[in-house]
């Protein structure tokens, strides 16, 4: 671990300002991930700026949606009550994620921040284009198990790790941030990139932009929503695959659908092709399977992960069937 | 012996400490000056060291020395003494040369005045390497490949029989299959930690072992100093395995910075140093052939294992001796044992080295023997049950396997099983039952003890053994206040110092059997000597009677013919004038008992696993566990073993794996995130039931150990059990969802 300086914040505007003034700056909230890796100098910033003090702990129910704000832990977000009705979803990728004594540190907007699992980023040594640009990707040959199938690309498949993000890019939800320029809305699903050939690029955040809340638009079918997560244990662990879908039945037939998987993608993955195959269908076996086809049919294997693909599909298939039942 | 604590549940004596956090660790140890060392790791599997700058890391703050091969100072060899001395974990000296064996062996140690500015240091220190093509894996035709003679003294190529007479006969039903298994790291919750402190040419070291005579013997022979000039502290370990079994080159090198500063040095192991530095369990690939006849008799067992070790390593995953060739009548049979050398970090027992994955492969066989025969896997097993050692010819020294397949059968409800795969189901979950046997040495060691009882009526009996969360230091005062018939309040047992009367290694399950009969000795050779004395003096109301005719018990000495004549042998030794009366043993398992018995714990595991077969998910929701270890010393602590054997058997059955990298030979989830073991939510309800009668040979309690017992024949229970519920036979460890799609 590298020597770095601390300092807090107790305001937004005084959090943006100290790390955009510094190009190692880093905002520091839970630290699940941050300190982690600090430990393994994969991640060296010169300046710590700690945001816990900054007021951005309510969640706010408004009749345009939910706001959430960026420091209400991941134990608050899940146990609270509107978020258990009206988005179970997000409730239930909460709670699937990480430990309770990880979740009452960890942050909602550091969440969206979470870096990845992959063994070759982490271990500070191999070469890694998300780590050191250029350098190469040991992940592509080396073992690749739990690596992302979709959304790849040959400078990088590293997994994105978290389910709360899964179920966010299932709800629309909006990233509001404030940065050196001013505030801004980025829609979750423009909020994480693919890695491309820029990897070390893994949001649309620009240094010293913080994020200050998660917006959640009404959507008064996902209180019909489920999230399932497929892992080597029951608990703790991350996922070889998961899914959050949310559904709209009426008269038998299916209105909307929101499909999101996790675990198998570089960023949280919004299966917008698979739901476009449900609306008008009953909800049936045929239509699930259908739609887990094509949310699936981009995958690209590489030596150790070619499951994640089959068990992506039946992950989909199970939470569809949770939800919408079979008729 | 009247035993009144031996056999009751009592609560862990050191279970407040514990839980209060009282307890002191290694790593909790602190000194006057205390400096702080990080190793550097290599990031290669082969090659050699062309230069290491650490300009950088000497000018980092508070650095006070980087020690490389370039200036550590000469140590000598450790002798290689398993049973009178230590054992290194690696046949080569810390920073001995230039070369590199495997990735992550220690290539510098950075000491500074924190942790912190340690570790940072440690980062900057810069190692230019000429890197060579490793061999990685046993399979690699380039691989050094041994047939070893023996381990531990067990014979590793062996035959009995024809075991090819017998498998050419047509009327044979035969299997032959090959199980592999990845390699395990022990993971204990304790790092590795060592503290050590010279006092001129005195070195004390308070180090995370369960060997601390292993560890005074090694640091005295690499800094070639008599032993009574180091002594090794372990009051509390927070667990083992095996990991902290030999001595490993951390212990050496926190030495060795603290001579080289003159100050005490403090060394824990990081997490992924865990995976590198302290032993696993080496990777197995073993093939099983069995051979029966139309009844089920067995003809013929071969268990051909190859697996690897370093190149600065000889140990071997014996993974048929205690297993294949002893667990079953059967007149034919051989072992092989091949061990390739690879540029991986050097492998050490752990929790049942060879037994375990030995079973897996035996056992998986066993229930695809008894498909075979359409035959239930009980009955093939009760079928050839022998009632003595087949290698060997000797009876066993006591055996209740048969009454362990009974009870466990009957409390898991076994008979309601219903054979065909696939036919047994809960609601949409697919529902298998699966067994093993569960088999381990019995091993009894060389062992003493001190008894010292005060004219205060109470004790303490020390030895220098060990605790690793087992349950010992509760044990063994249970043990020594029924010898001393003291309550057991009144006995203090003391243990994990190397100047106490010495134990061997906390390994091979053997202390609860070697050290328990060190401190009946001890304690009769005190009572022996109150005996005497109270006969001898007029004051005593036992003053004339023989000293055979003197009894002892509830702190009292009494005549045994009138047990109303007596008095407290406080008020006994206090009359003594010395204040109090010690008593010495120095114990070992008679050269005639070792000639007439074999000495074998057995016991029976059943499971039962849910399958969602969509899903490929498994679940382990229920265990039954039936062993026979001799005498039961306390029912809550040998369940609680059974509990972590379990447990730890449910993780290499299903999710433990330590993966490298084909290309680098590092591992890859060398992390308690990547590499899963079970957590609550994976574990089931879990039965331990004891047949609990004692051993009338292997010492004076007839009790047998259980930890390693208890994590064998688990992952065969559950591969059986997967493959009853879906019809899919997985032989490759771990059964991860990918293997079940």
């Amino acid at each position: 671990m590298n020597p770095f300086a601390y300092l807090r914040a107790d305001t937004a505007a005084a959090a943006v300002k100290q790390v955009s003034s510094e190009a190692r700056a880093a905002f520091l909230a839970g630290g699940t991930t941050l300190l982690d890796l600090m430990k393994l100098n994969v991640e060296a910033p010169a300046v710590l700026v700690d945001i816990n003090a900054v007021p951005l702990t309510k969640i706010e129910v408004a009749e345009t949606g939910v706001r959430v704000g960026a420091l209400v832990s991941n134990t608050d977000l899940a146990y609270h009550e509107t978020i258990r009705q009206r988005y179970p979803v997000l409730s239930e990728a909460t709670l699937s994620g990480a430990s309770p004594q990880l979740r009452n540190m960890a942050s909602t907007g550091g969440n969206l921040m979470q870096r990845t699992r992959c063994y070759y980023f982490r271990d500070g040594v191999s070469p890694c284009n998300k780590r050191q640009p250029g350098s190469g990707c040991a992940a592509l040959e080396g073992f690749n198990r739990i690596h992302a199938v979709l959304g790849t690309s040959d400078q990088c498949i590293a997994t994105h790790p978290s389910d709360l993000c899964v179920a966010l890019v299932a709800l629309d939800a909006v990233v509001k941030t404030r940065g050196p320029k001013g505030e801004r809305a980025i829609p979750i699903a423009e909020f994480h990139l693919l890695p491309g050939a820029t990897p070390e690029r893994e949001t649309a955040l620009e240094h010293g932009e913080m994020i200050t809340a998660v917006e959640l638009p009404n959507l008064p079918f996902a209180a019909r929503s489920h999230y399932l997560k497929v892992r080597d244990r029951a608990s703790y662990e991350f996922a070889l695959a998961s899914a959050a879908v949310a559904l709209e039945i009426k008269d038998g037939v299916i209105r909307a659908a929101r499909l999101a998987l996790g675990g198998v993608a570089t960023k949280p993955w919004r299966a917008f092709e698979a739901e476009k195959v449900l609306i008008g269908a009953k909800p049936a076996e045929a239509a699930y399977s259908a739609a887990a086809k094509e949310a699936l049919k981009d995958a690209k294997a590489r030596k150790f992960n070619a499951f994640k693909i089959e068990l992506a599909r039946r992950t989909l298939v199970r939470a569809l069937t949770t939800v919408g039942g079979m008729t | 012996m009247s035993t009144k604590a031996v056999g009751s549940p009592l609560d862990r004596v050191d279970g407040r400490l514990k839980v209060t956090g009282a307890a002191k660790y290694a790593a909790d140890v602190s000194a006057k000056d205390l400096a702080h060392a990080v190793l550097v790791p290599a990031v290669l599997a082969k090659g050699k060291i062309t230069a290491i700058d650490d300009a950088a890391a000497l000018k980092a703050p508070g650095v006070l020395a980087v020690l490389t091969h370039k200036n550590v100072p000469k140590l000598r060899p450790a002798k290689d003494d398993f049973f009178n001395g230590g054992k290194a974990g690696e046949d080569r000296l810390p920073l001995a040369d230039d070369r590199i064996h495997y990735a992550g062996q220690h290539l510098a140690v950075v000491v500074a005045e924190t942790a912190e500015q340690a570790r940072h240091a440690a980062a900057l220190v810069r190692v230019a390497y000429e890197e060579e093509k490793p061999v990685l894996t046993a399979d690699d035709p380039r691989a050094r490949r041994t047939l070893p003679k023996e381990s531990f003294g067990e014979e590793l190529q062996y035959h009995r029989g024809d075991v090819d007479k017998a498998l050419a006969d047509p009327g044979a039903v035969t299997v032959e299959q090959t199980y592999t298994t990845p390699v395990e790291t022990h993971n204990p919750m304790e790092l590795s930690a060592t503290v050590a402190a010279w006092d001129g040419d005195r070195l004390t070291v308070h180090d995370a072992t369960q060997w601390v005579k292993g560890t005074q013997a090694i640091l005295a022979d690499v800094f070639g100093l008599p032993r009574d000039k180091v002594r090794a502290l372990c009051p509390f370990l927070g667990g083992g395995f095996g990991c902290k079994g030999f001595i490993w080159p951390h212990t050496i090198l926190a030495a060795v910075a603290a001579k080289v500063v003159g100050r005490p040095v403090k060394l824990m192991l990081t997490r992924a140093q865990m995976f590198v530095g302290v032993g696993h369990r080496p990777s197995t690939h073993q093939k099983v052939t069995l051979a029966a006849a139309k009844d089920g008799t067995l003809t013929a067992v071969r268990h051909e294992t190859t697996t690897e070790t370093s190149p600065v390593g000889e140990y071997i995953e014996a993974c048929g001796t205690a297993t294949s060739r002893i667990m079953y009548a059967c007149p034919n049979a051989r072992l092989v044992h091949t061990l390739a050398h690879v540029n991986v970090a050097t492998p050490t027992p752990m929790r049942a080295p060879g037994e375990n994955p030995g079973t897996f492969a035996l056992e998986s066989a066993l229930d695809e023997l008894a498909y075979a025969l359409k035959m239930d896997p009980v009955a093939l097993r009760v079928l050839n049950h022998t009632a003595v050692n087949p290698a060997t010819g000797l009876p066993w020294s006591s055996n209740f396997l048969k009454e362990c397949y009974a009870l466990g059968a009957e409390k898991f409800g076994w008979k309601k099983r219903t054979p065909e795969p696939r036919s047994m189901k809960d609601g949409s979950l697919l529902v298998g039952w699966g067994m093993a046997t569960a088999t381990y040495p019995g091993y009894r060691f060389p062992a003493s003890a001190k008894a010292r009882v005060t004219a205060d009526g109470k004790a303490v009996v020390s030895s220098a053994t060990h605790e690793l969360g087992t349950g010992a230091y509760t044990i063994f005062t249970q043990a020594a206040a029924d010898a001393l018939g003291l309550p057991v309040g009144r006995v203090t047992f003391e243990l994990g110092d190397s100047s106490l009367p010495p134990a061997p290694v906390a390994g091979g399950s053997n202390s609860t059997a070697s050290v328990s009969q060190a401190i009946v000795e001890a304690a009769q050779a005190v009572q022996s000597k109150l005996a005497q004395m109270a006969v001898a003096d007029a004051k005593s109301p036992l003053h004339g009677l023989r000293a055979d005719q003197v009894s002892f018990g509830d702190g009292k000495a009494f005549a045994a013919a009138e047990p109303s004549r007596g008095e407290p042998i406080a008020d006994l030794i206090g009359r003594g004038g010395k204040g109090a009366v010690v008593g010495e043993s120095a114990t070992r398992l008679s050269e005639e008992k070792q000639k007439r018995f074999a000495f074998q714990s057995f016991g029976a595991q059943f499971c039962e696993v849910k399958v969602d077969e969509a899903l490929a998910r498994v679940r382990v929701t229920r265990w039954v566990g039936a062993f026979d270890n001799g005498r039961v010393l306390n029912p809550k602590t040998c369940r609680s073993q059974v509990l972590g054997g379990v447990i730890m058997g449910m993780g290499m059955a299903l999710m433990e794996h330590t993966a490298y990298d084909e290309r680098t030979g590092r591992p890859v989830t060398d992390n308690l995130a990547d590499y899963a073991v079970p957590v609550n939510a994976d574990v089931g309800a879990i039965e331990a039931y004891f047949i609990d009668k004692p051993d009338p040979h292997i010492n004076a309690l007839g009790c047998r150990g259980i930890g390693e017992m208890a994590v064998t024949g688990v992952a065969a229970a559950i591969a059986n059990a997967v493959y009853h519920a879906t019809g899919k036979r997985v032989r490759d460890l771990p059964i991860t969802p990918d293997k079940l799609l």
